[in-house]
């Protein structure tokens, strides 16, 4: 993938100093965590080569599912879920980063390292809820829906890449986060912008051993 | 340099790999995953957890890095620790040499764990099958044979260094 790392909150180009945001020394070293291990610790596969495998996959459960959108909306979240459980492992081998302190962090390191280290792409991190506590992700260039059109009766039943917000799920309920992730919108279904939601249940507590307590 | 042991620990506070070297820089003596280490494992397991709790009290809220346990010294040993935030530990016992066991042990995590445990899929990722293995109660230990042999090979350099 030869894609160019996309900027966050629409600066072009490269990024100055001496910005005045509160979260900005972080976030600026978040990014470029995420950069470096792109670049020197990732190793990379052909994107075409991915978006059609991942299409193969969605068209194939269509047929095994006859059709019903809901079904495979499911089998993909699924499929993601078993995905994240063990992917989170080999991020946080990576990038060794520590436990995230509240969610506008864990935010920034789904953005700026979590998306860039695996797709290579830098969604945009909006909409927060009034708490804090529930975000969107917007993805303005989806590795996993280009070439991709949806046929008529798929528009409105299916979320094709669904498969993200399962490896969201997963990553996050093992890092003690049960979150409820799902799509909002999809370019491909004739909406505006493709967007994931991400919402905060509750922070899982650490086990503690029996009797300790 | 000696290393006298080797835990690793889930977040169900169970046990899921210990090897103990016995004899002095003898890279090839000793037990792995051996029933006799399940008192020292649950004792290791709270010593670590107590410290862990008090230093974390210690720290003002809000400060920028965790203030996370390296290292454990005693007299006769030194305890090394290295946490991820799916809550694994991966312990090491040593001497006193100073080496960056820190290094070692992301080595082990990142290298040898993911490698062979988290990205193979016919391994389990949890080891605690349902609740009753939950909370420090668990049986299942590693038996991968990849991730047994290169933890081997990859100590065994250290040991006889």
């Amino acid at each position: 993938m030869s894609r160019p790392v996309s900027t966050i909150s629409g600066q072009s180009g490269l990024s100055s100093s001496g910005s005045g945001a509160p979260l900005g020394g972080q976030g600026r070293s978040l990014k470029a965590t995420g950069d470096d291990i792109w670049k020197n610790k990732t190793e990379k596969i052909n994107a075409e080569l991915f978006t059609l495998t991942y299409g193969a996959i969605v068209s194939q459960l269509c047929e095994d599912y006859d059709r019903d959108f809901a079904k495979i909306n499911d089998q993909l979240f699924q499929m993601g879920y078993n995905i994240g459980v063990r992917l989170i492992e080999d991020f946080l081998a990576r990038t060794a980063l520590p436990r995230c302190e509240d969610m506008v962090r864990t935010s920034e390191v789904i953005s700026k390292c979590a998306f860039k280290v695996f797709l290579n792409i830098s969604p945009k991190v909006t909409n927060w809820s009034a708490n804090k506590e529930a975000f969107s992700l917007v993805i303005n260039d989806n590795p996993l829906s280009d070439f991709v059109e949806l046929p008529m009766d798929a528009m409105k039943g299916l979320w094709y890449s669904n498969v993200l917000c399962g490896v969201l799920k997963g990553a996050l309920e093992m890092v003690q986060l049960d979150c409820d992730v799902a799509f909002v919108s999809d370019i491909l279904r004739g909406d505006q912008l493709t967007e994931i939601k991400i919402k905060l249940n509750r922070v899982l507590k650490d086990e503690i051993p029996i009797g300790e307590d | 340099m000696t290393i006298y042991s080797f835990w690793i620990f889930d977040k169900h506070c169970n046990c899921i790999y210990d090897r103990e070297w016995t004899l002095l820089g003898n890279p090839k003596s000793g037990t792995t995953n051996s029933k006799q280490n399940d008192d020292i494992a649950k004792l290791l397991y709270g010593t670590i957890f107590s410290l862990r709790s008090i230093s974390g009290k210690l720290t003002a809220s809000g400060s920028e890095s965790a203030n996370e346990i390296r290292s454990i010294s005693t007299g006769k040993f030194r305890v090394h620790t290295y946490c991820t935030a799916t809550g694994l530990w991966f312990i090491l016992l040593t001497d006193f040499k100073p080496i960056n066991y820190d290094k070692i042990l992301k080595h082990i995590y990142a290298d040898i764990y993911v490698k062979y445990i988290s990205c193979n899929y016919l391994s389990p990722y949890d080891f605690a099958e349902n609740e009753s293995e939950m909370r420090g109660q668990g049986v299942r230990k590693i038996s991968n044979k990849n991730f047994m042999g290169n933890l081997e090979r990859y100590l065994e350099t250290w040991i006889s260094a």
